[in-house]
């Protein structure tokens, strides 16, 4: 019979913010807290406009194709990994800044056209995997 | 009252690689291995500075890197996002693709990737802050 556990919140014994889970193969395991996103989004650029988000306070239209966030709990440090995606009709893509945008508190992304021309895309997409604070 | 559990280690019991986790509408649920990333890679001019799962980056050549994982995944048909980023105004159009050709084939525990700059010929390049995650089933 299948097993159920109700529980609000899950904390590690022996470090609070570490837990093993046994992967698919039934054999490794990963750690559940490097694992889960800690931050994503979804927004306008043209006015940095929140379609959706999570563990962000704000985003902040910097520019033409160029759009910074906060997150709502910070970041361990600002060694963490960064999707930065896009959709538009003009051949866009988005890009992460360079070290020294990324910080705990926040990030902060840019877009290009094909011919290397930083304008709006349409529609951003963001996902941030790495330790909280 | 919210209840919290102290655990250091979560198997599912039916299945020791499956948990189901009720979703955001308390309906349906998801699951908790598929849903967790295996791998993630912050890196910076050819070295790691973060990461989830990693055996190393080897440096290839200029802008050509190998990562490689400890724990393999189980097939080599796993989900990678990644991206590339660097200064709009002096490094151009950061790009990170995987393989270039047929010698680049991914491996159930090693990607190969190309970064460069520039919309048409790829320019390869070192100093690039790349970020990847690999999504699929572990070993």
């Amino acid at each position: 019979m299948a097993s159920q556990l109700k529980v609000d919140t899950i904390t590690g014994v022996t470090t609070a913010g570490s837990v093993a889970v046994t992967g698919e193969g039934n054999s490794t395991t990963t750690n559940l807290q490097q694992g889960l996103c800690k931050h994503w989004n979804q927004f306008v650029q043209s006015n940095a406009s929140v379609a959706d988000s999570f563990n962000q306070s704000s985003a902040t239209d910097e520019g033409t194709g160029d759009t910074s966030w906060d997150f709502t709990n910070a970041m361990g440090n600002d060694d963490y990994s960064s999707q930065t995606t896009c959709n538009s009709g003009s051949y866009h893509f988005a890009s992460s800044y360079n070290d020294a945008q990324k910080t705990t508190a926040g990030d902060r992304c840019y877009s290009m056209t094909a011919g290397s021309s930083v304008t709006d895309a349409s529609t951003v997409f963001v996902t941030t995997h790495g330790d909280l604070a | 009252m919210a209840s919290q559990l102290k655990v250091d280690t979560i198997t599912g019991v039916t299945t020791a690689g499956s948990v189901a986790v009720t979703g955001e509408g308390n309906s349906t649920t998801t699951n908790l291995q598929q849903g967790l990333a295996k791998a993630w890679f912050a890196c910076d001019d050819m070295a790691i500075l973060d990461s989830l799962n990693s055996a190393g980056l080897t440096d290839n050549g200029t802008g050509d890197l190998t990562l490689t994982v400890t724990n393999a995944m189980n097939n080599d048909d796993y989900s990678t996002g990644m991206g590339a980023g660097g200064s709009a105004t002096s490094d151009g159009s950061m790009r990170l693709v995987e393989g270039a050709d047929a010698t680049t084939a991914r491996t159930t525990s090693a990607i190969r990737l190309r970064q460069g700059y520039k919309a048409t010929n790829l320019t390869m390049y070192d100093d690039s802050l790349c970020s990847i995650q690999f999504f699929g089933d572990l070993a």
